[in-house]
């Protein structure tokens, strides 16, 4: 191994990739144009499906409350739902929408209710629809209220102090700083993102500088001079390696950017349930995920290298490849999921680990052992996947594969 | 005498394949069931070449050249015999040894694609460890023969196939190598840059003694530049001598093709194909006569033909290396291997 020649052919393929068009804009203009794009996209549509879900007071229906005029009352004063008079077919009429949830009063409520009488009041609603979740949500509130009204009035009729009904309150208070809220909605998003275009910026020139190579006929040629194979695999390993990196970096900064652009639209959706909330993201968060996705760019990069060398063409590479994103996407995805949380063994799962990390430490949380544990073990699959694609390399029936 | 430059014994290449099955059931067969066979690309190949000699391997495709001239380089490992090249073993001691070789496969280019001419030289300067006046000094050189200094600074890609290959032969003697390798350097040329090429090889023969193996599967390149041919098919060699005594000995016979003016001609021509001279049509108005040539003089033949009939054109041909193989299998030639 020679470190002169590994600059050599480094700075060859290099000079080359960067006259390439298609790896300048892979690696450059899609990470640039991409996040804006997307945040702001994603930002405004998130925004507007809010505020109309939000503006709309959803029609809720009381059923069987004819005898029962005072419940009635109670929750025709919340503004945020309209009631409306019942009809039988209340349960078809949730599902169609027409109405979002359906309160059912059991016969003489009212009546019942003043003599403390155990009784159960039903509420239909339709989940996974975001505005019956909502009507639900105030229909039930209303319900509470009243009930504790009630209860107070019952209690104080019979000559005991109201307290005893609600004997305390529940008080909440937001500690978490505004960058912790902020990282634990968009901190999954984050390195998610960064992984995968990092794998993504790697692949096509790791095409190029394998398979591309054999089918321009370049890769004899370059066989026959006095650089060694493992010389060779290593230059052009770094050259991969620096168009991932490029791409991650590019797709930080510009996320960043199209974030701060975007600061006051997201902060406007974060903030209004909870005023003391505001949407920031923390810079050292983001340089020590970059840390963190450094040796799985190396991963993907060896990896990519190996596998798309085993290819006579470029096209037949590109087929090698595209699973590849599937496979890498999986585990980052997992890490998305509620209840995947970061443990000895998720910590050894190369991608999931470093998503679950990333989440952490945009949240800022700074888990030493298993940032540690996590850096080293990607540090050993990396350097597994640099050995297989050096092997590959110096294997005549993968070079010269009829 | 000096020793050899070039030593092969006994080398052989091996590859293991597999039977195609043709159409959509074969192709699902071939997932499942392959069946493999090894094929011996270069068979127990035998020769040896001296310093300053320019020897053609010739045969034609798929005989066995490539693989020999990429075991010879040191990018191939042999299945079994041995190869001393320069001194060195090339696939053992591959980076000292191809220090010694220059490199040209006339369908490919070591030059960089999207790179200028000029970026691909220095980056195979420092590859090649040539000191930088050294460089300067070969690069006047190459450019009075070869004249590339008007596009060294064009991207390979832009260059046409003639100006390519220029490039690539200065590129492969930039670090003065004493063994030139060269895989067809002249397949897809024009006439006026294969002649440019062969100028430059005679030129560098002559000058600096550098030994050349050139393959080819046409005979054009192997009369303008070697005295000496191995002909290799289906992996052996089937001759090794000088190609005055290959043209002597299996050369025997000659073509010639007439265009006529029209069919009565035609008709015509058949009176002259007797005493071993036989008479071949090719389309409607053009015909082909082959003879021994030890036998029936050309001259005579064509003189006689031009009396009697109206001759729009004539072309005289020697026979395609293929036949000469043929006849080779066929036993009129016997192998001639030193020893």
């Amino acid at each position: 191994m020679s470190l002169r020649n590994i600059g050599v052919v480094y700075r060859k393929e290099l000079v080359d990739s960067l006259r390439d068009r298609r790896t300048v804009i892979s690696m450059t203009v899609v990470p640039l144009l991409l996040f804006p794009a997307l945040t702001l996209g994603m930002g405004l549509l998130g925004a507007t499906l809010m505020s109309r879900a939000k503006g709309e007071v959803p029609l809720v229906m009381v059923v069987g409350g004819e005898d029962s005029p005072r419940v009635v009352e109670a929750l025709k004063k919340n503004q945020k739902i309209e009631v409306v008079p019942g009809s039988a077919d209340f349960a078809d009429q949730v599902s169609n929408k027409t109405v979002r949830a359906a309160i059912i009063l059991p016969k003489g409520f009212d009546a019942a209710a003043e003599h403390g009488e155990a009784q159960t009041v039903g509420v239909d609603y339709y989940e996974g629809d975001i505005k019956s979740e909502l009507a639900l949500d105030t229909a039930e509130t209303s319900l509470k209220d009243y009930r504790v009204t009630l209860a107070r009035q019952l209690v104080s009729e019979r000559g005991v102090p109201g307290n005893l009904v609600e004997p305390f309150k529940v008080e909440k208070t937001n500690v978490a700083p505004p960058e912790k809220v902020a990282g634990s909605t968009l901190g999954g998003l984050i390195p998610y993102f960064v992984i995968i275009l990092s794998l993504t910026g790697a692949m096509y020139p790791a095409m190029d500088l394998t398979a591309g190579e054999k089918e321009r006929g370049t890769m004899e040629t370059i066989l026959t001079s006095p650089v060694s194979r493992t010389d060779l695999v290593l230059g052009k390993f770094f050259m991969v390696l620096t168009a991932s990196l490029a791409t991650a970096l590019l797709s930080l900064t510009s996320m960043a950017v199209s974030f701060f652009l975007a600061r006051n639209m997201i902060d406007k959706l974060v903030s209004e349930d909870n005023p003391t909330v505001h949407y920031a993201i923390d810079p050292v968060g983001i340089l020590a995920v970059l840390l963190m996705v450094l040796p799985l760019s190396v991963l993907f990069a060896a990896t990519l290298l190996a596998i798309a060398l085993f290819a006579k063409s470029f096209r037949e590479a590109q087929t090698y490849l595209s699973p590849l994103t599937v496979i890498v996407i999986m585990p980052a995805v997992a890490a998305l999921l509620p209840g995947v949380e970061l443990n000895t063994r998720t910590a050894l799962i190369p991608i999931l680990s470093t998503t679950l990390v990333g989440k952490e430490l945009m949240a800022g949380n700074h888990p030493w052992g298993f940032i540690m544990l996590i850096f080293l073990s990607s540090c050993v699959y990396a350097s597994l996947a640099i050995a297989a694609a050096v092997t590959m390399f110096n294997r005549e029936s993968v070079l010269f594969r009829a | 005498m000096a020793e050899p430059l070039i030593q092969v014994r006994e080398l052989s290449k091996h590859f293991r394949t597999y039977h195609r099955r043709e159409g959509i059931w074969g192709g699902l067969q071939n997932l499942f069931v392959r069946d493999y066979k090894t094929i011996a690309a270069v068979d127990r190949v035998s020769f040896t070449i001296d310093r300053g000699e320019m020897v053609g391997y010739i045969g034609p495709n798929g005989a066995g050249k490539s693989t020999s001239i990429k075991m010879l380089t040191g990018i191939l490992v042999p299945t079994s015999g041995e190869a001393v090249v320069n001194g060195f073993v090339p696939y053992r001691q591959r980076r000292r040894y191809v220090k010694t070789i220059g490199v040209v496969f006339g369908q490919r280019t070591q030059l960089w694609w999207d790179i200028a001419v000029i970026e691909s030289f220095k980056l195979l300067r420092r590859i090649y460890d040539v000191s930088q006046s050294d460089f300067d000094a070969r690069m006047e050189l190459f450019n009075s023969i070869l004249g590339i200094k008007d596009y060294l600074n064009t991207p390979v890609r832009k260059l046409s196939l003639g100006e390519r290959m220029r490039c690539d032969l200065a590129a492969a003697l930039l670090h003065n190598p004493p063994l030139l390798f060269l895989d067809e350097p002249t397949i897809g040329l024009d006439v006026v840059a294969k002649h440019h090429i062969r100028e430059f090889l005679r030129e560098i023969n002559r000058e600096f003694h550098t030994t050349v193996l050139l393959t080819t599967h046409g005979m054009d390149d192997i009369e303008e530049l070697c005295r000496r041919i191995l002909i290799i098919d289906h992996g052996k060699v089937l001759f090794d001598g000088e190609l005055r005594e290959l043209k002597q000995r299996l050369l025997r016979t000659k073509q010639i093709k007439f265009v006529v003016k029209d069919r009565a001609d035609g008709e015509g021509l058949s009176r002259f194909a007797v005493d071993g001279v036989e008479l071949q049509p090719v389309d409607e108005l053009t015909y082909r006569f082959r003879f021994d040539r030890t036998k029936v003089s050309a001259a005579d033949l064509i003189r006689q033909i031009l009396a009697s009939v109206e001759v729009r054109d004539l072309l005289i041909e020697d026979e395609p290396i293929e036949e000469v193989i043929k006849r080779i299998y066929a036993g009129e030639a016997t192998l001639e291997v030193p020893a």
